[in-house]
This record gives structure tokens, C-alpha cells and sequence, in this order.
């Protein structure tokens, strides 16, 4: 118990410490900054329909997370999950669109897989680029990022753009693509339970496999994995993949669950977000998955904070620039370091 | 004006901001801080720069604004990175998010418009053959930089701090007050061009409007190797590129291809200065030496 303590206690402190500051900024710009924090906090929970809007908002994020924390304990920083979620919708939307006569259960499927294999692809290059040649992946990978959505922009507005829509949307995908909701939950997809049980197994994988040991040995050190005679490059090469794909199946279930259609602007920004849930949990998948719920609570609860009062929903983005600071300035990381070099 | 004038002018205007962002980059690379928060800084400058040239009327007052919201940034950044030892990717990334949050929490908060500021009238940079004093300054700012590096004591004991601590330590230098003041150069210097890139012509600001700018720097300065004249050199490549790519749209290339092209060349500049740097290390560091490549001194050969 103390074990789980001292584990959550950085974290838990960051969060916090980040809601304590938005308050302050509330206090100084509301009328009513408990009515504010109210909605921001438990307006998720005011009706079916706000909680289904919740649980589709922390899909995108325990996915991208977990693949976030893949690519960081294998020693690769993937900064390009937004991309690679684009990379993912675009290809699920065009499988959807394209192949409508497709039966049902393949459909879905056939979209779905075409969703982690584009969001695979988008994360492979900067990885192979990083593992054979040593070119830095973190600028790679945020210019991926951009090369990706002007290139689903381009699609959408382009041969898969729906005429009578306004605006960058995709024609709507056939229902028969679409997946089903939560039992008793009619607006929620299942895409949450897929992913937290992904989450799990990632967990299983990472921490209880002798592919996930080897992985996170040579994200400690890549030159002794390889000594040690761990086919280092190539799992962590697979791991960059890996962690492209749940992205890739992040944009794929929100396609196909949310959406039912590929929208331009669909993500409110998910990519660095699960970056910063990723790292709230100390890239550990079992804590993303609580990171994960609070996040999509903050930012779920945002939109209704804006509607019922004066603050902007951009007070959520503030909020998570400064966690991420908080994060880092964590007194245990420092005496580490302090210890270690 | 002829059309090679033109086109010389739009490469410039291209990439001054880039430029500006690269040699922000290097000043921190110089010190062996990757500074994924040039990005940040230069947006939260514009906005700056814009609400205050705005409410003041005076160009001066909001590059001053800018300056002063870039050092403020710059100084959370340094603060934490130097100061306490957080992670400078993830730090930097953290001030982007604050910068992007922040300048949209302004707008939507203060001036109630998410979608940007745009002021009725806003007074014009002062400017020489059509070009900015901004642009002539970050021109200047090459010389200056590799003046300051390599022919100061201060810009020696930068780059000692950089390239190996430990040594910088026991020759004297304080390795952590020489990383603080690369990074609230690289914050003064992106401020310059944030405002270069909301002031000169535009006279607005737009929400994201940096779009990566600060990355493309990143590169640019990677690619040049971190000195100022090959830093320079990359970022005439990158503006080049992008003032090349806007010709492209006559040809009916479709706009998002245009736009890409400076990310792609990003990509590509950076791919290619790692190729240059293994093709230099191959022959000593992979080639096994063969016995053929041993040949006994004849007699009279220049030993």
C-alpha cells in the first residue's frame, strides 16, 4: 500500500497543484468561479448523455497514451501521435467509404486494421530514420505531425469530402461499419472497454514478457541490450510501430464509433494531450488508465464549463501546459538525477 | 520590380522567421539544450506583440511586449530545466501547451474572438527596400552571433559549458548560469521572430499561427551543424523552398502539397546532414583495416 502511495504521490500532487492554479485563473476572470469549477469537474456525470460524451473522449487518450509510453520505455520519443491518429482516421474512413458492399463483420474490421497499419506506418519512418541513421525523432515526428493533417485536410476536402456537408467533412461511413455502444449507454462506443483492455494487456506485455523486458532494457541503454544479445533495434523498431498503431486504431474507433464520419477538426488535440496523460502516469499502462478518465474529465466537463459560464474551455489547455511543467519538476526526479550523475 | 527582385523578397520574408527561430535554437544547442520551446515562445511573442502594438499604437512598446512575454517563458524554461533538472523535450513541449493554451485562453477571455486578433488599423514596421527592420536585424544577428560565440569569453565559456560540463566546471566556468543564458537569448531571439511574423505585413495574430515555424528552426539549426553562418545557410534553404513552393500553386498544385513542403524539406535536410556525418566517420570507424591497405615504406618515400 505505501508501494502505491509513493507512486501516486508525485503525480497526484502535479494534478493538483495544476487545478489549484486554474482556480486562481478563474478567480480572476469569472463571475461565479465555483459554478465554474463545478461544471469543469462534475458536469460529466449530470446525465447519460454527458457521461457517454466522457467516456468517448478518454478512448483517444488511453490508446495514444499507451502507445506514448511504449515508445518512451523503449527509449524512442514518438511526439507524433496526433499525426499518426490522423494517419489512422483517414485510413479507416477511406476503407469505410470506399469498400461500402463490404459484409458487415468485415467491414469494420477491414477499417479498423487499416487504421493501426496507417498509423503503424506514419510512427515506422521516423523510427527506422532514428534507428539506422540516428536522425532525432522528435522533430521528425512533430513534423510528421504536420505533414499528416494537411495531407488528411487534402483528402477530406478533396475525393472523400461529403458535398452536402459544410466545411472539411468526409462522407458518412455505411452503418454498417459502425460499432456498437456500451450496453445501456446508447452514445457511448465500446471503443473505452477495447482500449482500457488493451491498456491491460500493454501492461502484461511491458511488464510480464520477455519481449517487454528486453524493450525496456534497451530503452535504458540500447548498446548493452544489444550486448547482452537482445535483438535490440528490431524490437524497438516494432515498438515505434506498435505505439503508431494504437494510435492509428485510436483515430480508427473514433471514425467508426463516434464520428461515423472523418472530420477535420475532430480532434481537440488528443495527440500531445495523451503525451501528458502518458506522463501523469509515469508511462505506466495501468495508471494511464486512471490519467486517462481524469483527463477526459477535465476535458469533457470544459465545453459545459463554457456554456454555463463566462470561462473559456481554453482554460483545459492552459491547465494542461501546466501540469506538464509540474510533471517535470517533480523533487524525487531531481534528487535522482542529482544521485546519478 | 523584376521578377528575380520579387522572388528574392518573398525568400527572404520566408525566411526571416526561420532564421530567427534557428539561431534561438542554436544559442541553447551551444549549451546541450535541445529547445523544442522556440515554438512556444515566438507564438506567445506574437500575440504579445500584436495586443500591445494595438493597444499602444507604438511599434516599439509591443516588440517590448514581446521580448517580455519570450523572456518570461524563457525563464520558466530555464528555471526548470537548469535550475531544477526536468527533461528539456518534455519541459519545452510543456511550454508549447502553455503557450498555445494561454494565447487562445487570452483571446477567447480578453478580446472574446478564439478564431484571432485582428487590429482595424496597426501601424507598420519601419522598413528598407521593403524588407522589415526585423529581417535586416536577423540578417545582422548572423555576424553578431558568431562574434559573440567565437570571439568573447563569454560565448567560450557557452560552448565549454556545452561540450563538456565537466571540464567547463573545473576550468572556473558556472556550467548552470552559462545554460540560463543561452536559453533567455534563444527567448529574446524567438520573441524577435514572433514579432517579425505577426508585425510585418500581416498586422495579426492568429491562433497556432507559428505552425511549426519554431520545429522547422530546430531542424534548420540541426542541419547547419549549430554554427551561425551554416545555420543561416539552412534557413535560406528552408525559405527558398517555401517561397519556391508558394510559385508552385500557379501550376495548379493543390495548396496542402505547397504547405507541406517546408516540413518535408525538414525532414530531408536532416536525414542528409546524418548521411554526411556517417559517410565522414565510415572509412576509420566501420572499415576493417585489410592488409592491403598496409604497404611497406619504399625506399625514398615521404614518411
Amino acid at each position: 500500500m505505501t508501494g502505491l502511495w509513493t507512486a501516486i504521490r508525485g503525480p497526484a500532487g502535479a494534478l493538483l497543484a495544476a487545478l489549484l492554479l486554474g482556480f486562481l485563473v478563474v478567480l480572476a476572470v469569472s463571475d461565479d468561479p465555483l459554478l465554474s469549477y463545478r461544471q469543469l469537474l462534475f458536469a460529466s456525470f449530470a446525465s447519460g448523455a454527458n457521461f457517454a460524451l466522457y467516456l468517448n473522449r478518454a478512448m483517444p487518450l488511453i490508446l495514444i497514451g499507451l502507445g506514448v509510453a511504449l515508445s518512451f520505455r523503449a527509449g524512442l520519443f514518438n511526439v507524433g501521435g496526433e499525426g499518426q491518429l490522423y494517419a489512422g482516421a483517414i485510413a479507416c474512413a477511406a476503407v469505410g467509404i470506399g469498400l461500402p458492399h463490404l459484409p458487415a463483420p468485415l467491414l469494420p474490421l477491414a477499417a479498423v486494421i487499416a487504421s493501426a497499419l496507417a498509423g503503424a506506418a506514419w510512427a515506422w519512418w521516423p523510427g527506422a530514420l532514428k534507428l539506422w541513421l540516428g536522425v532525432d525523432e522528435v522533430v521528425t515526428t512533430l513534423m510528421g505531425n504536420f505533414v499528416a493533417l494537411l495531407a488528411t485536410n487534402f483528402l477530406v476536402t478533396g475525393v472523400l469530402r461529403d458535398p452536402a456537408a459544410y466545411g472539411a467533412t468526409s462522407r458518412l461511413l455505411p452503418a454498417s461499419s459502425w460499432l456498437p455502444a456500451i450496453p445501456g449507454l446508447p452514445n457511448a462506443t465500446i471503443g473505452l472497454p477495447v482500449a482500457v483492455l488493451l491498456a491491460v494487456l500493454g501492461w502484461v506485455v511491458l511488464f510480464r514478457t520477455v519481449w517487454g523486458a528486453g524493450l525496456r532494457a534497451a530503452g535504458s541503454n540500447l548498446r548493452f541490450a544489444e550486448a547482452v544479445g537482445i535483438r535490440a533495434r528490431r524490437d524497438v523498431l516494432s515498438a515505434m510501430a506498435l505505439s503508431g498503431a494504437l494510435a492509428g486504431l485510436a483515430g480508427g474507433l473514433y471514425v467508426l464509433g463516434i464520428g461515423h464520419r472523418f472530420e477535420q477538426n475532430f480532434s481537440p488535440g488528443f495527440g500531445l494531450m495523451a503525451l501528458t496523460v502518458a506522463l501523469l502516469a509515469r508511462l505506466h499502462p495501468l495508471g494511464l488508465i486512471a490519467t486517462s478518465l481524469i483527463f477526459a474529465l477535465l476535458l469533457n466537463g470544459a465545453a459545459y464549463m463554457q456554456i454555463a459560464t463566462d470561462v473559456p474551455r481554453s482554460l483545459v489547455d492552459v491547465l494542461t501546459g501546466l501540469l506538464v511543467l509540474l510533471m517535470t519538476v517533480e523533487p524525487g526526479r531531481r534528487f535522482r538525477r542529482a544521485v546519478t550523475s | 520590380m523584376t521578377a528575380a527582385g520579387l522572388f528574392a523578397g518573398a525568400a527572404l520574408s520566408q525566411t526571416a522567421p526561420i532564421l530567427l527561430a534557428a539561431l534561438a535554437a542554436m544559442f541553447t544547442q551551444r549549451a546541450n539544450i535541445l529547445n523544442v520551446a522556440v515554438e512556444g515562445m515566438m507564438l506567445a511573442a506574437a500575440l504579445a506583440a500584436i495586443a500591445v502594438g494595438q493597444a499602444s499604437g507604438s511599434i516599439a512598446l509591443g516588440v517590448a511586449a514581446a521580448l517580455g512575454v519570450a523572456l518570461a517563458l524563457a525563464g520558466l524554461f530555464g528555471g526548470i530545466t537548469v535550475g531544477l533538472g526536468a527533461d528539456a523535450i518534455v519541459a519545452g513541449l510543456g511550454i508549447n501547451l502553455l503557450a498555445s493554451g494561454g494565447t487562445l485562453f487570452v483571446l477567447e477571455e480578453v478580446y472574446d474572438s478564439p478564431g484571432g486578433l485582428r487590429p482595424d488599423n496597426f501601424p507598420d514596421l519601419p522598413a528598407l527596400q521593403g524588407q522589415s527592420v526585423i529581417v535586416l536585424a536577423s540578417l545582422l544577428l548572423v555576424p553578431i552571433s558568431a562574434v559573440f560565440l567565437y570571439r568573447t569569453p563569454l560565448g567560450a565559456a557557452l560552448r565549454a559549458a556545452g561540450e563538456d560540463a565537466a571540464a567547463a566546471r573545473a576550468a572556473g566556468i558556472s556550467v548552470a548560469r552559462m545554460r540560463l543564458l543561452s536559453v533567455l537569448l534563444s527567448g529574446a531571439v524567438a520573441a524577435l521572430g514572433g514579432a517579425e511574423l505577426a508585425m510585418d505585413k500581416l498586422h495579426f495574430f492568429l491562433p497556432a499561427m507559428t505552425s511549426g515555424r519554431g520545429f522547422i528552426g530546430l531542424a534548420a539549426m540541426l542541419f547547419g551543424g549549430g554554427t551561425p553562418w551554416g545555420t543561416a545557410a539552412a534557413a535560406f534553404v528552408f525559405g527558398i523552398a517555401g517561397a519556391a513552393a508558394d510559385r508552385l500553386q500557379a501550376w495548379q498544385v493543390p495548396s496542402e502539397f505547397v504547405l507541406m513542403v517546408p516540413y518535408a524539406t525538414a525532414v530531408v535536410a536532416l536525414t542528409a546532414a546524418r548521411l554526411r556525418a556517417i559517410a565522414r566517420l565510415r572509412p576509420a570507424a566501420v572499415r576493417p583495416v585489410r592488409p592491403t591497405d598496409v604497404k611497406p615504406l619504399a625506399e625514398g618515400d615521404p614518411a
